[in-house]
């Protein structure tokens, strides 16, 4: 994404999300016990290792967005809400299906998009568009930086 | 009441000194004291006011003259004061006068006689009475008394837009529509005097009464207020000066501006649409406004995308016209009037006769600007509705286009819900994607003890295609090459993560992984892996033996391995 610069002190996005993700990662790891971690630790884990990508990306973009000031004070406020939603929670959501099949038109997928986008819910359609459109920036700047880090850690 | 109001004003006045502008000043300030009912308290008090402490606005001279019978009472009075002031008074005593001698026809056809010229004009109300309603934001000082008025006023062919814009004119509790009205004559007649009393008002009530029809009519008026006494603070000390010297002098010449400036106004609409224009002082689409919704009667030519600069321009001209007895007063009028219109910001925001461009609010003064500007299309609907959803589908669709840009594979989706869907899609797959991204490295078992942190940062932060395969590739189980358990965990845990998430969506991801991933290598197979993994297991490799869970990758797994269900 941001192939053209090269300089590791330009702050971008990308940077100020791999620093911060990088560092969570090791606090993340250092909790790590010695013993071959059960399964239920390594969901921790990756919840908490989730949880770390989501806050590093928030906070690298910082309060200039809705969506990023709705994640973060989601976080704050909502992280047992948040993450007790346990994943067999989720996936039986997925299982009942996307919703914008159900709703069809600009209005229902709006819906939905809201759902996905977060802060979307207090948004009007416009500034709706905007905050997908820095989101999905955003999470494919995360999505990238995190496919290297983990190419790093596993490759090597 | 009526007491405290006219001793405000006097108060007012005094501070202002006797400058002819000071009435401006205090009507402008006045202005929202100004009510209905004030109006004809106003008469009943100026008849016991001494006339010489007449710091109440005064009428135009316009007014004064067209009520030549009343002229003479008055100028004695006048003769201390402003111009305007001067005006007012004479009219005053004068309207009292008339009231006095219970004489309602006369000032009947005063205004009707008012009337006439507004008519020719195409306006309604009289000019008089729009002056003078004009002063003081309710034409309180022309009331005669409680019943004259009425009288007088149900004689101006109601403009039922008019008055509908001056209902709406919240800030002046104006009798009826006439306020708006007052403001575009008030301005024809371009005097300076008139432009002091009467004009700086005008600017004010010019920008208002335009306005007044808009949301931001609030606004401009306090704008106008204090642009209006701003200049007019200015003016008083050109004026001051000068008018202390030939008061009287100026009063005449007032007059005969006012004169003139009546006889412009009533002999050519363009110049009263010009005069709006200079009144409005930048405000284009306020006369677009009043057209459309006086029915552009008097400013039907001129008013027509008209910028500020020619509105000036148009004034000077106007102000020639009308007198040029005052060239320095007309060009600093004209200053004001620039200033003013600098600082008021355009009024009207979406009406429009529907003949004009589109019109970017940026044109308008930033500062003040608080709402956006918007010229209906030729041929379009200039219904604010209709005009305010139009701007948002635009910015709708323009945000679309940046989202088909965004998300691969949208260029040739046409249509905001299937485009919309795509969008869906894609930022599902981008979430789910991180959740497995974060399960792999929640997997991955750090043998390197992170002392690369800052390696790994700028090997990510040099964002090169090669080593970065998207993690996909290698640990792809399609492959199954000899791999470190470690991996071939986090193969497992990798696969497991992406079925867990994407159960029903996996194709959609798959497809969209495809083109986003570039390195995504024999995606065919994922489907298959992610139906082993219908319940989010997540296989660990770690050379534990756990209970064997039915579902298998492939059943090429080597033993040994957990499956975890989340």
């Amino acid at each position: 994404m941001n192939s053209k610069r090269f300089s590791p002190t330009s702050s971008t996005i990308k940077s100020r999300f791999t620093r911060r993700f990088l560092r969570a990662l090791l606090k993340i790891n250092r909790q790590r016990t010695r013993t071959p971690s059960s399964p239920m630790e390594i969901c921790q884990r990756y919840l908490k290792v989730k949880l770390a990508a989501d806050v590093s990306m928030a906070s690298a973009v910082g309060s200039r967005r809705a969506w990023s000031r709705a994640m973060l004070a989601k976080i704050r406020h909502g992280v047992r809400a948040g993450s007790t939603t346990s994943l067999a929670m989720r996936k039986r959501k997925i299982y009942h299906g996307k919703k914008s099949t159900k709703e069809v038109g600009i209005v229902g997928n709006a819906k939905v998009l809201r759902k996905l986008v977060p802060g979307g819910e207090a948004m009007d359609t416009c500034s709706l568009l905007d905050e997908t459109f820095h989101y999905i920036k955003c999470l494919s700047t995360q999505v990238k930086v995190m496919t290297r880090i983990a190419d790093q850690l596993c490759s090597t | 009441m009526v007491l405290f109001w006219w001793e405000s004003l006097s108060l007012f006045g005094r501070s202002y000194g006797q400058c002819e502008g000071s009435y401006v000043v205090v009507t402008c300030d006045q202005m929202d004291m100004v009510g209905g009912d004030k109006d004809k308290f106003e008469l009943e008090s100026r008849n016991e006011e001494d006339p010489m402490n007449f710091a109440a606005p005064s009428p135009s001279p316009s007014v004064d003259w067209r009520f030549g019978g009343l002229v003479p009472t008055g100028n004695p009075m006048a003769v201390s004061k402003g111009s305007t002031s001067m005006v007012v008074d004479s009219f005053g005593p004068t309207l009292w006068d008339q009231s006095q001698t219970a004489n309602p026809q006369n000032l009947g056809g005063l205004f009707s006689d008012i009337n006439n010229v507004q008519n020719s004009a195409g306006n309604s109300d009289t000019l008089g009475i729009r002056k003078v309603l004009n002063l003081k934001g309710g034409g309180g000082i022309f009331l005669p008394g409680n019943g004259m008025l009425p009288q007088s006023l149900s004689q101006f062919p109601a403009d039922s837009a008019f008055i509908e814009r001056a209902a709406r004119f919240s800030c002046f509790n104006v009798n009826g529509g006439n306020f708006s009205d007052m403001v575009n004559p008030l301005e024809s007649m371009g005097g300076t005097n008139y432009f002091r009393g009467g004009g700086m008002m005008q600017e004010v009530f010019g920008g208002n009464g335009q306005s007044h029809s808009q949301k931001n009519e609030v606004m401009n008026v306090d704008e106008a207020f204090k642009d209006v006494s701003m200049s007019v603070g200015e003016h008083e000390h050109e004026h001051g000066a000068t008018g202390g010297g030939g008061s009287p002098l100026k009063n005449v010449r007032s007059h005969d501006e006012a004169k003139q400036g009546i006889g412009v106004g009533g002999s050519g609409p363009g110049n009263d649409s010009d005069e709006a224009e200079f009144s409005t002082a930048g405000g284009q689409d306020e006369p677009s406004v009043l057209e459309g919704t006086t029915g552009g009667e008097r400013f039907a030519g001129g008013l027509e995308s008209k910028k500020r600069k020619r509105s000036e321009q148009d004034t000077e001209l106007d102000l020639a016209k009308v007198g040029p007895q005052q060239p320095g007063e007309s060009a600093k009028d004209d200053t004001e009037i620039q200033q003013n219109g600098d600082q008021k910001p355009t009024s009207t925001t979406n009406k429009s006769s529907g003949k004009h461009g589109k019109q970017g609010s940026q044109a308008s003064d930033p500062p003040k600007e608080e709402y956006i500007h918007i010229r209906a299309r030729r041929g379009q609907a200039t219904n604010s509705h209709s005009l305010a959803e139009r701007v948002r589908r635009e910015k709708i669709s323009e945000r679309m286009k940046f989202l088909q840009d965004l998300v691969p594979g949208c260029s040739k989706v046409t249509g905001k819900a299937v485009m919309l869907d795509e969008i869906i899609n894609y930022v599902q797959s981008l979430q789910r994607q991180v959740e497995f991204l974060s399960m792999k490295l929640a997997t991955v078992n750090p043998r390197l003890d992170f002392n690369v942190e800052g390696l790994l940062s700028k090997d990510i932060l040099q964002s090169r295609a090669g080593p970065s395969r998207l993690g996909f590739s290698p640990d792809m189980p399609m492959a199954y090459p000899p791999l470190h358990s470690s991996q071939q965990g986090l193969i497992r845990a990798g696969l497991s993560g992406l079925g867990s998430s994407s159960d029903l969506h996996r194709r959609t991801i798959n497809s969209q992984l495809t083109p986003m991933t570039g390195g995504f290598k024999e995606p065919t197979r994922l489907p298959n892996v992610w139906e082993d993994e219908l319940h989010n297991v997540v296989q660990m490799s770690y050379g534990t033996s756990a209970t064997p869970n039915s579902q298998d990758v492939d059943g090429s797994l080597p033993p040994g391995h957990m499956k975890v269900e989340l």
